[in-house]
């Protein structure tokens, strides 16, 4: 196939990323990639692919090559208890039943509504 | 219901030849679906069009209002000598190349035609043309690159451009044929100025373009008073073909 559309000048294909927005004020969600040999033929294809049933308002076309990729699992998923970084803080219900145990408490029935 | 015209017969001759073509250029692109050079590729040719076929649909909507039938009877229940769309769209999609200097001379032309009915005088065609020149804007745009990225890549590529750029140039002027009852039309608003009037714009658009790219300029169009009425024998393989399921049970409900 390629004979037929000559193998000089437009380059190598490498894959863009598209992200879409549905609708004003929604975020831009990531929706697939393309495969293109520079940013317009990538824009004009990210239309065709993602856009052309109306179903984005707004693309972003990025070369994936530019996207830093993070993936390494000590800077994602440390070894560590981070739980107190979380915004629910400290999981205490293990520790509180310990802490009751040892005293000799029950635990407290649940309120009435 | 369509306001009323002034000359119907004349504003349906400028309809029908607006429709064929894009009626003609949309099923003969369409035969890149699966067979384009990259998955992409293929994606956006079909996508265009299946645009082309859905301008050719409001079109032929229209015209049903002005005459007798529907838009399915108008596309698909002429015989071959009664299409009017251009000869530049007899010439097959050919090769890659050809396929880009035919969309690149058909659609720097229909943009200059639709300019010159954007503004008319009947509302529903100045409506309808101001939604389809939003899309043809994209579709220049689109054939704009790859006149550009064939031009520039020396050898295959570039030969076979040049080479569907002469063979198409005698006939890329022919959307620019006369219409029937022209002047009526130009008279009563509804086309801006003559067709050769138009083709000269059109050339003007074209021509810096070609050449900076150093590619050969149409000459003046030939057999201009029959561009829209005497075909090649090649469309008529591809109305028959456009036509085939159609004519294969006539009258059925689809």
């Amino acid at each position: 196939m390629t004979t037929e559309m000559g193998d000089a000048g437009t380059g190598v294909l490498e894959p863009w990323e598209v992200f879409r927005q549905e609708k004003d004020g929604d975020p831009m969600r990531h929706g697939g990639s393309v495969l293109a040999p520079d940013a317009e033929l990538a824009a004009h294809y990210a239309r065709e692919l993602y856009g052309r049933r109306q179903e984005s308002v707004r693309l972003w076309v990025v070369r994936r090559a530019d996207v830093i990729d993070l993936d390494d699992p000590d800077l994602l998923q440390p070894p560590l208890d981070r739980s107190f970084k979380k915004p629910g803080g400290y999981v205490m219900r293990d520790k509180l039943a310990a802490a009751r145990e040892a005293a000799g408490q029950a635990k407290p029935k649940a309120r009435n509504r | 219901m369509t306001a009323v015209a002034a000359r119907p017969t004349a504003l349906a001759g400028l309809l029908r030849s607006m429709a064929d073509d894009e009626f003609v250029i949309g099923f003969s692109d369409s035969e890149w679906t699966g067979i384009a050079p990259i998955l992409e590729e293929d994606i956006a040719m079909s996508s265009l069009s299946q645009d082309e076929l859905g301008h050719a649909a409001a079109l032929y909507g229209l015209l049903a209002t002005l005459e007798d039938g529907d838009a399915d009877a108008l596309a698909y229940d002429r015989g071959p000598a009664d299409f009017r769309h251009a000869r530049l769209l007899d010439h097959g999609r050919g090769d890659w190349a050809m396929t880009i200097a035919r969309r690149y001379l058909y659609e720097t032309a229909d943009a200059v035609r639709l300019a010159a009915v954007g503004d008319g005088a009947w509302p529903p065609l100045t409506e309808l043309a101001g939604k389809i020149a939003r899309e043809e804007r994209y579709h220049v745009a689109h054939v704009e690159l790859w006149l550009d990225r064939l031009a520039r890549a020396d050898g295959e590529p570039r030969d076979r451009l040049v080479a569907a750029l002469t063979a198409l140039g005698p006939d890329a002027g022919t959307v620019f044929g006369p219409l029937p009852d022209e002047a009526g039309l130009v008279a009563d608003g509804l086309l801006d100025a003559p067709m050769e009037v138009l083709e000269t714009r059109w050339r003007a658009t074209i021509e810096p373009r070609l050449r900076g790219l150093g590619l050969p300029v149409p000459p003046p169009t030939r057999d201009r008073d029959t561009s829209r009425t005497v075909h090649d024998p090649a469309f008529t393989e591809l109305w028959s073909m456009i036509t085939s399921v159609r004519r294969s049970d006539p009258g059925a409900t689809w």
